[in-house]
């Protein structure tokens, strides 16, 4: 745990519609199951799909919903320009998990597509980690998607995460109380995948992270 | 989930939503008319009693109308004697003031609480309006959480406040309150049968004019008195002591930017935590401010506080520096975090912030200027975007794009001021479209256009739009029929066979409503067929007088969910690139999320997992490229 107040800070990030309230409830549920305090503070509001969304989740002794820039023990997320996105809250060497998806936004495919020279691109998650780096060394980059297909579901995005996020040592919830809250809270029809999922994020993350 | 938690009997920890705390805080008060308008940041309120309705099956519950209806229909139910509930968010209280102010006179019977929601920064509204000043203004008492559980604490409170002085009681809180998640301590859950009274045993007078008016004013501040005796009391007005002669003055979430503030600086000052914003306890305030030379009043948005303990220390502490607002240290605007308060803190007591926020803030600035913007946009699918597209089409035809003023009200559609549409002529409060088109049509040699929801329709334009038509003003007004009220989670409205948890209700009959006032001209149509929503555009655009152009499609995160649950796939578009010729209408003129380009032909590419398969780019495509992907059985 960091020593500001013992809390572990986790900054969420990720597009409308990814499903990162499931996984901040997830993770809140397992936190609480393991004894830990644990407080949000989250984005509703407006419904529409493909916004940018985040929340704020604190461990440990929070008193503030909201994390303080550069105070972020981890930033995960779902949506790889999302992570860049939240770059302020995260520590001086903080770790991230993050999908490699990139969903463009409208005016981003627009001067792509129009650009007659062919030279505007599309910004690429290499550009994204390089800036990332700038921060921190601890980076997981995930396939999310891919592994989710091969755990047999590509709605599992949200478990390859959760899986990645408990493989990092400093994590302060057990990995078997996060599986538990994953089996938990997924539509039972899904557990087998979801649990695939969670061990392939977890094998795809842990030995990246040692201090 | 959380909703379980909302649904247990006893009591212990819960983690929950602090929108969902005050529910369970209502229940455990024995809560048995609740009604409501949906609005960010409340709207989990609604939800929540929506989603237990049918488990408890002891309390009523209406989606009203508009926020003045939902305030009076529990009102309503206070004076016959059964304990009410409502929420708003922070502009709907400006809707339902009007009852509001004559509510506060006339007293109630059963306890009546009302929640106001603020949302400093905007982050979901038209404005960031302090909705503290409403309390005072009406004489009606007011009180603030900071937290999840005390979210629930002062719910429980404020019923006994009420039902103690015969009074409503508004809790106000912050965006941050309201979808702030903590563990929290449930009491226990004691539900009582419903059953209806009568009105011989409930009886109370509740009118109110002139020479009754001036009666009731003169008890008003009488109770007024009284409520402020017990104000002076409650423990939601703390003192946590400290050290030194500079202290804090602060409520709602402030106060835990205060504290986690301090703790990073590692100081100990002494805190007024606020709890009830009016009466203010001021014998209380009097003697915190007393010991002090420094006051620090940490408070979002206006100087409401601060003025109110300047003029309190003019008397009992005239050399007391206030160190807020008027003396430079904090805004008026945005919302406040734990950086903004500990950079002042650190400024007054001389000590070093525990990280330069200013530096990373900057970093992080430069490392995020190769970002591509994100602005929000409607969903794949949403019929909004055809309808405005066909508008677009439509006036291009017309040869009129230049002489028409366009009105916009509060929705989903409320984004036709961003690219491709830029309609932004006007946008202020609910239902407001209609009547800045009157005095634009008394004004303006343009074609006055106004657009509206279904749910926006209902709650307030009906009597702009009469106000219209009984002008004989020559307007043409958009209804955005989608079904529900989409922007703020898809709850039903006037315009649903439905009310909260899926019960029965009458729907009403747009186009029926319409003729019987006495529309001039009136067409229907389909977004998704959005050529063909070119020309009855034109038609009802180019019509005498008040014409009204009903674009009829269910929203499509509501339709997805109804397919899903009818067990009906969703099947996906895909764009078939021997066809597309690169001609990118769908990327200049339609701005779907789902469609991207492919980098190595620079033709479109469909995202099959983001695409509702509504198949309106294919409408857009003058080559008719996407289509759906086969269906594999």
């Amino acid at each position: 745990m960091s020593k500001e107040g013992k809390t572990f800070n986790i900054m969420f990030a990720g597009v409308g519609g990814q499903g990162l309230m499931l996984l901040s409830a997830i993770l809140g549920k397992a936190a609480v199951d393991s004894g830990l305090k644990v407080m949000t503070g989250e984005q509703h509001g407006l419904s529409q799909r493909q916004g940018s969304i985040y929340v704020h989740f604190r461990i440990g002794e929070p008193i503030s919903p909201l994390i303080p820039y550069g105070k972020a023990d981890m930033l995960i997320a779902m949506e790889a320009s999302e992570a860049l996105r939240y770059v302020e809250y995260l520590k001086e060497n903080g770790v991230v998990i993050m999908s490699n998806r990139i969903m463009p936004s409208v005016t981003e495919t627009k001067s792509v597509a129009l650009d007659k020279e062919k030279q505007t691109s599309y910004l690429s998650v290499e550009d994204i980690v390089k800036q990332l780096e700038q921060v921190t060394s601890r980076i997981v980059l995930l396939d999310s998607l891919e592994l989710a297909i091969q755990a047999g579901n590509a709605r599992t995005e949200n478990s390859v995460l959760i899986g990645a996020t408990v493989a990092c040592e400093d994590f302060p919830i057990p990995a078997e109380e996060a599986r538990g809250a994953v089996l938990a809270l997924v539509p039972p029809k899904t557990q087998n995948a979801n649990s695939k999922a969670f061990d392939l994020g977890f094998e795809s993350s842990s030995g990246c992270l040692g201090i | 989930m959380t909703v379980e938690d909302v649904k247990r009997t006893d009591s212990g920890p819960a983690l929950m939503l602090a929108n969902e705390a005050v529910v369970r805080g209502a229940f455990e008060s024995d809560v048995k008319i609740v009604a409501f308008y949906p609005g960010s940041p409340t709207s989990e309120i609604l939800d929540t009693f929506g989603e237990v309705l049918e488990h408890f099956d002891d309390y009523k519950m209406h989606i009203s109308a508009n926020e003045k209806v939902a305030l009076e229909t529990v009102a309503g139910a206070s004076m016959a004697g059964m304990r009410s509930f409502t929420s708003m968010k922070s502009v709907g209280m400006n809707v339902a003031s009007d009852s509001m102010f004559s509510i506060a006179y006339t007293g109630l019977n059963a306890g009546c609480v009302c929640l106001i929601a603020d949302d400093p920064y905007a982050h979901s509204s038209q404005s960031e309006q302090d909705g503290r000043y409403f309390g005072e203004a009406a004489y009606v008492p007011m009180i603030e959480p900071a937290t999840a559980q005390e979210a629930l604490d002062m719910t429980k409170w404020a019923f006994e406040v009420s039902e103690k002085h015969k009074t409503l009681v508004i809790i106000r809180t912050t965006t941050r309150v309201n979808h702030q998640r903590e563990m929290v301590d449930l009491g226990d859950l004691n539900r009582t049968p419903f059953k209806k009274n009568k009105w011989a045993d409930v009886k109370g007078q509740y009118f109110t004019v002139g020479s009754v008016a001036r009666a009731l004013k003169a008890k008003l501040l009488d109770k007024t008195e009284a409520v402020k005796k017990d104000f002076e009391k409650t423990d939601f007005n703390k003192v946590v002591p400290g050290n030194g002669n500079v202290g804090i003055l602060t409520s709602g979430v402030c106060y835990l930017h205060v504290k986690e503030a301090m703790q990073n600086l590692n100081i100990e000052l002494p805190v007024f935590k606020l709890g009830t914003l009016f009466p203010l306890p001021e014998k209380k305030l009097t003697e915190f401010i007393k010991s002090l030379s420094t006051l620090i009043v940490v408070e979002e948005l206006t100087p409401y506080l601060e003025t109110r303990i300047a003029a309190l220390a003019q008397t009992v502490s005239p050399t007391l520096n206030i160190v807020g607002k008027r003396s430079g240290h904090f805004s008026e605007m945005l919302e406040y975090n734990v950086p903004i308060v500990e950079k002042v803190l650190a400024e007054i007591t001389d000590k070093k912030v525990s990280m330069d926020y200013d530096a990373v803030l900057k970093k992080a600035e430069r490392l995020k200027e190769i970002l591509p913007e994100r602005p929000p946009i409607f969903c794949p699918g949403c019929p909004h975007r055809g309808t405005l597209w066909a508008f677009r089409q439509a006036l291009q035809q017309l040869k009129i794009r230049d002489n028409i003023v366009f009105n916009n009200d509060i929705g989903c559609y409320s984004m036709a001021f961003l690219p491709p549409n830029e309609f932004s002529d006007s946008m202020l409060a609910m239902g407001a479209s209609v009547g800045i088109s009157a005095g634009m049509e008394l004004a303006l040699e343009d074609k006055v256009i106004a657009m509206v929801g279904d749910s926006t329709l209902y709650h307030a334009a009906l009597p702009g739009i009469v106000n219209l038509i009984h002008h004989n003003s020559n307007v043409t007004l958009f209804v955005l029929d989608n079904s529900v009220t989409a922007m703020t989670g898809q709850q039903f409205n006037p315009n649903s066979p439905f009310d909260a948890g899926g019960t029965p209700a009458r729907k009403i009959n747009m186009e029926k409503m319409f003729e019987a006032l006495g529309a001039d001209k009136i067409v229907i149509m389909d977004p998704y067929e959005t050529r063909d929503c070119i020309g009855t555009i034109k038609e009802a655009i180019e019509a005498d007088g008040f014409s009204v152009i009903i674009s009829r499609r269910e929203c499509a995160l509501y339709g997805d969910r109804e397919k899903k649950k009818r067990g009906e796939k969703l099947i996906p578009s895909e764009n078939i690139k021997d066809t597309c010729r690169g001609i990118y209408a769908c990327v200049k003129e339609f701005y779907c999320p789902a469609i991207t380009v492919d980098e190595s032909d620079a033709k479109m590419i469909i995202q099959s997992d983001l695409c509702d398969g509504c198949l309106e780019c294919r409408q857009v495509c003058p080559v008719d490229a996407p289509r759906h992907m086969e269906v594999k059985e």
